[in-house]
């Protein structure tokens, strides 16, 4: 099959089925995109021929089926990982690499990490997970009054889903909550299951991550002070190397850290 | 009562800070009832000042201490603060941090009070509080205490996912030179029963899935570096002993921070020698995940890590004819130890060559640190033998172009 282009700039709703929408149609009118953008955080939409796809949930089951048939199951939930990465080139890789997975024959190329667009696909979700796995260490939760436990975050990559069974297991007998403040979406458990939330107002000081005053538990100051105290106390003078730490630990993540931020 | 607590944090936290090991993984205990699971590898909750992961929260249970080790703030004969806490505080203070997810769980260390007996039943008491009390599934990591009788240690044992007796010194001379009350019988004991243990308890789950396990992430240990004469070679071929004998899961290695300048058994050191730290840390890679043995790091006539290089680096300008590599089809163990190349490297490379011919752009991508590896290997744009330079050329090159080398304290 050929495909012309690039010349479109596809929009779409920010999901996985959305983008998979884009591709099913890419293919059908066989006309490559110049430009995939994600609606979901207030994109500037460009000037020029910009085609709004509306996500299909039965054109993305077929592009689903077909990346099954030509790779496997893991390599789906691997395309799904990358697609949650905020990097700017994300959504033209993944067209990239689904238009050469449809093309070659059938389960040789995902594997060939010599290919630059597969190896970059893994980098990406990589990246992704490495996030994940830094917030199941950076997630701060606050006790409040009613023994609920909750965190604010604000991470690079879409991953408050991906943390969520991480605190499953490790929470299992309390009601908590992750909050992503930027994107405007948690996750909630409530010792039996796992559900997405969207508060409405404010709930965290958006600077501190904080819970007001009154929703605190009693105990809360109490021991987010001797959190900090204990950070500053195992700090060995002699051995400072800031550097290395910001690289482990880099500013951007450092509001919603009690000890960092200090406030 | 409050302010108690934040006191003795404060003091006793920053007596722990020199015990340097914080890793979590390894385990797997479940959340089935309870709280908490010791499952996921190595999460770091923050990191210091000084860079070192805050995976644990390490506390010492006491600063007090009935001996006197030279290299050791906390030696009966320095006059600080010295506080205590309750088994009571300090597993309520464990739980309040593990809820807020500030922690992985518990290091729990301890200077010796009264007897080594007494400071082992106290440090399990808090275990068994947490445990117990709390259903805490979470990390433990405890000291064995040097001397400890040893149905304390196995108790120890049953509650907590990692134990760790301290060698401190490397060898057995020094160690009695600087800590008179020591000997090696009193850590190799301990130890050694402590690994006896582990392998008795995963023989017994063979046979009874429910039998107890016994110390599931292993035991560790910490070796302090520049306290005492020691040569690398003494130091790596003690710890290759370590994890080959008793099995450790790490070594530690602790560059000496100049404490106690008033002993005159000690060197006078301006500050930590970190390098050196590093680059044994370096060489303890190259052994648990190069396939390197210790005499091939280092050997008799070679005693000292060089300090501006990394020790791979060093193993194959001491080894020419080994090298270049050919990336197309070199075994596994052979491309690993080409400098420049890592664990995951060498993995995509062995994995994917059937697909076509490894270049420089394949390099770049994976992280190869191409500037050191070009010397050492074919490949598609090095396709034979074609660089000619011998060793103490591309010595010379590369340590022109690794100015730095000395304060970039990076793992290869
Ligand atoms: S026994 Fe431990 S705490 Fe006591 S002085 Fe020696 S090293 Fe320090």
């Amino acid at each position: 099959m050929k495909i012309t282009g690039p010349f479109i700039i596809y929009t779409y709703d920010g999901t996985i089925d959305g983008l998979f929408t884009v591709v099913f149609r890419a293919f059908q009118s066989r006309s490559a995109p110049r430009e995939i953008l994600s609606l979901r955080l207030g994109t500037q939409i460009p000037i020029g021929d910009i085609t709004a796809v509306e996500s299909c949930p039965e054109e993305a089951g077929r592009v689903r089926r077909g990346i099954i048939e030509r790779s496997d199951e893991r390599n789906l939930r691997l395309l799904q990982v990358a697609h949650l990465s905020e990097s700017k080139q994300t959504d033209m890789l993944l067209w990239k690499y689904l238009k050469k997975l449809f093309a070659m024959p059938y389960g040789e190329y995902y594997r060939n990490m010599l290919d630059e667009d597969v190896y970059d696909l893994v980098q990406t979700a990589r990246r992704v997970k490495k996030e994940v796995h830094r917030f199941h260490g950076f997630v701060r939760f606050q006790r409040t009054r009613d023994n609920m436990y909750v965190a604010a975050i604000d991470p690079d990559n879409d991953i408050v889903r991906l943390l969520a069974p991480h605190f499953k297991s490790r929470f299992p007998d309390r009601h908590w909550l992750i909050y992503d403040v930027r994107r405007k979406c948690g996750v909630f458990f409530d010792t039996q299951s796992v559900r997405e939330v969207e508060l409405e107002g404010n709930a965290f000081e958006l600077d501190t991550g904080y819970i007001g005053q009154k929703a605190r538990a009693l105990d809360e100051d109490y021991y987010r002070k001797l959190w900090q105290t204990y950070y500053d106390s195992v700090n060995i003078q002699e051995r400072k190397n800031s550097r290395q730490m910001r690289s482990f630990m880099p500013g951007r993540y450092w509001k919603y850290l009690p000890e960092k931020s200090k406030k | 009562m409050k302010e108690k607590v934040l006191l003795k944090l404060d003091i006793l936290a920053d007596a722990a800070k020199y015990d340097v090991s914080c890793s979590s993984s390894g385990s797997s205990r479940g959340s089935g009832k309870g709280v908490g699971n010791a499952r996921s590898c190595g999460v770091c909750h923050s990191f210091t000042e000084d860079g070192r992961c805050i995976s644990l929260l390490k506390i010492l249970y006491t600063n007090n201490c009935i001996y006197d080790c030279a290299y050791c703030v906390n030696r009966r004969s320095n006059d600080l603060p010295r506080a205590a806490f309750t088994p009571e505080e300090l597993a309520g203070l464990t739980m309040n941090f593990y809820r807020r997810n500030y922690i992985e769980g518990l290091f729990l260390s301890s200077g010796v009070m009264r007897s080594p007996d007494y400071t082992m039943e106290q440090l399990n008491e808090v275990a068994r509080k947490l445990r117990n009390e709390y259903r805490f599934n979470g990390y433990i990591h405890m000291k064995a205490i040097p001397g400890a009788d040893p149905l304390l240690v196995r108790e120890a044992g049953l509650l907590a996912d990692r134990l760790s007796v301290n060698i401190e010194i490397p060898s057995e001379q020094q160690l009695l030179r600087l800590a008179p009350e020591k000997n090696y019988d009193t850590v190799f004991s301990p130890m050694n029963l402590i690994s006896h243990s582990m392998l008795e308890s995963r023989e017994e789950r063979k046979k009874y899935r429910k039998a107890p396990r016994f110390a599931p992430a292993g035991q560790s240990t910490q070796l302090i570096v520049g306290a005492s004469p020691e040569t690398d070679y003494t130091i790596l071929k003690l710890a290759s002993g370590l994890y080959g004998k008793q099995k450790l899961k790490r070594v530690y290695y602790s560059g000496f921070v100049p404490v106690n300048s008033y002993d005159s058994r000690l060197p006078a050191l301006q500050q930590p020698p970190l390098v050196r730290e590093n680059r044994l840390y370096q060489a303890d890679w190259l052994m648990r995940f190069y396939h390197f043995r210790y005499d091939e790091i280092l050997d008799e006539k070679h005693p000292v890590l060089e300090q501006g290089m990394d020790p791979k680096l060093a193993y194959a300008l001491r080894n020419p004819h080994l090298y270049p590599v050919d990336l197309d089809r070199a075994s596994y163990e052979e491309i690993l130890r080409v400098p420049g190349i890592g664990v995951r490297s060498a993995r995509i490379i062995v994995a994917n060559r059937r697909f076509g011919r490894i270049g420089f752009g394949h390099l770049k991508k994976m992280g190869v640190a191409l500037n050191r590896a070009k010397y050492f290997i074919l490949c598609r744009e090095l396709p034979a033998r074609s660089n000619t330079l011998n060793s103490s050329q591309i010595r010379q090159r590369l340590v022109k172009s690794s100015n730095g080398a000395g304060k970039q304290l990076s793992l290869f």
